[in-house]
């Protein structure tokens, strides 16, 4: 690396998953600097959310280094692991509200472990949901709001403290072209909030089209492509596999 | 079950497991009670009040039922005992002993595991089960903290109120069982309680419930966590958490019983 090159926000390095004699990840190389926003896309069971898993060091790698703002995640102890992840903001494919928790509660488990005042965590809440459009549904609970809604509680949940990466893993999964448009564009307003890094799988290729133009391909667990749109098209026109990953057709 | 989140270990390895993990959740609530006093933590009150509710004030009704059941049963015993016998202080002191030290904290530890820590357990497992664990931890929450340190918290405070209770409860429907058939004057009642308890004893038996309350909500903690991401790990977390915690209870009070 020469000194002018940002230390990466992430960074895979020949990273390799094996479960059950399966090979579901297989030398995989990514790099993310700051700032830059990056698409995953693949076909159900590329591995793009076990990519996120081994991201967030939900798990562990068979091989490989995972490094997260320049640290090795593969085998960081609990406390260090806490600390670099309430320096990203995650949303998993599914959800993981808390259910028994109202939106206002869930928005305030992330800020718990910083040092403000009950003031300032009501305030920092407010402040999200006015941004997020999602006034007036702090004494809901999650069950109660459409996957569009809790889509927006999660990206708030997410952002409220601050942080420098969001891992978002199924950007747009079971929203109709609507709320997922409008969740994408709540993303890309916060970009002007704050310098954000991010990390999306999606089954689109056009997800984030109007925010970022590098997108990355991932099938079986092979990383196919990784550049901008543009190559995207040129490599589809060349490549059999991507024109039948992409179009569903050879 | 997805990659990263394999079945527990089988066997003793699976024991070495169970105890690692009680042994990583008492450290973790350690840790929070610590910030929380030193002020770098707060306590989180609506999910202590939820566990000061199951594991205390809503089954206050029915531990009270129970506890003058058993002492009007208690009272009939010893007013059988009574008739046959012409000991008096001997069969009185015997039944105060018996109430106090043995069946009401085993009593209050059988009904705080089946309420509190079957919950515990539940939460737990279902919070697995339904991602909300990964939603823990990648905000950098420590999961068996956020859960077990309220509910623990809970389920000893509410585990010794409730010995207290019951034990009073019981000792009075027993001397107003006696008091009432047999006419057994107060003056021998007291002097009975004086002295079949001493301090020591007291103090016994209601920690006793405190140490019961501990071991139910780790058996708890590693049950609901082991309960995987099958739905149908909750019902067993739930199963297994009260049996473990009824066989740890007769175990602990034996052990203590036995102690030299």
């Amino acid at each position: 690396m020469t000194p002018s090159q940002p230390t990466p926000v992430l960074e895979l390095r020949k990273v390799f998953q094996h479960v059950g004699g399966r090979c579901l990840l297989n030398a995989v190389d990514l790099r993310v600097d700051p700032g830059e926003w990056l698409l995953i896309i693949g076909p159900n069971g590329a591995g793009k959310s076990l990519l996120i898993r081994l991201v967030l060091g939900l798990d562990v790698p068979s091989a490989g280094q995972v490094r997260l703002f320049g640290e090795d995640i593969v085998g960081l102890g609990d406390r260090p692991m806490r600390a670099l992840r309430r320096r990203l903001g995650a949303v998993l494919q599914g959800g993981s509200l808390l259910e028994d928790m109202t939106v206002a509660e869930n928005l305030l488990v992330p800020l718990r472990s910083r040092p403000l005042t009950r003031g300032e965590m009501a305030r920092a809440v407010r402040l999200v949901l006015t941004r997020l459009q999602l006034d007036g549904l702090e004494n809901h609970l999650p069950r109660s709001l459409s996957l569009g809604q809790r889509r927006r509680v999660e990206l708030a949940r997410a952002l409220i403290h601050g942080p420098g990466l969001i891992v978002w893993d199924g950007l747009t999964d079971g929203l109709d072209p609507v709320a997922a448009h409008e969740v994408v564009a709540l993303l890309g307003a916060e970009r002007e909030h704050q310098n954000l890094t991010l990390v999306a799988t999606d089954n689109r290729p056009d997800a984030l089209s109007e925010y970022t133009s590098r997108i990355a391909v991932l099938d079986q667990g092979r990383l196919l492509f990784d550049g901008c749109r543009a190559d995207l098209e040129s490599a589809m026109a060349e490549r059999l596999e991507l024109r039948y990953l992409l179009q569903g057709r050879p | 079950m997805g990659p990263g989140r394999r079945p527990p270990f089988p066997g003793s390895i699976g024991w070495l497991e169970q105890l690692g993990l009680a042994w990583h959740t008492l450290r973790a609530c350690g840790d929070l009670y610590r910030r929380i006093l030193v002020g770098q933590a707060r306590l989180d009150m609506p999910a202590f009040a939820m566990a000061l509710r199951h594991a205390g004030l809503s089954i206050l009704p029915a531990i009270t039922l129970v506890a003058v059941a058993l002492g009007m049963i208690l009272g009939n015993q010893t007013q059988a005992v009574l008739a046959r016998l012409d000991l008096p202080g001997l069969a009185l002191l015997s039944m105060v002993y018996l109430i106090v030290m043995e069946l009401v904290p085993v009593l209050v530890g059988i009904l705080v595991a089946g309420r509190a820590g079957v919950a515990l357990a539940v939460r737990q497992a279902t919070l697995g089960v339904s991602g909300e664990i990964d939603g823990l931890l990648v905000q950098g929450v420590d999961p068996l903290s956020f859960t077990v340190g309220p509910a623990l918290l809970a389920m000893l405070l509410m585990s010794f109120a409730l010995a207290v209770w019951t034990t009073v409860v019981t000792v009075l429907a027993a001397f107003l069982w006696l008091w009432n058939l047999v006419g057994l004057s107060p003056a021998l009642f007291v002097a009975a309680l004086q002295q079949a308890l001493t301090p020591g004893d007291l103090a016994l038996a209601f920690g006793k419930p405190l140490l019961f309350a501990l071991v139910i909500a780790l058996i708890a903690a590693v049950q609901g966590t082991l309960a995987g991401r099958d739905p149908a790990g909750v019902a067993r977390a739930a199963t297994r958490t009260m049996i473990g915690a009824v066989v740890a209870i007769l175990i602990i009070d034996l052990v203590l019983v036995l102690r030299p």
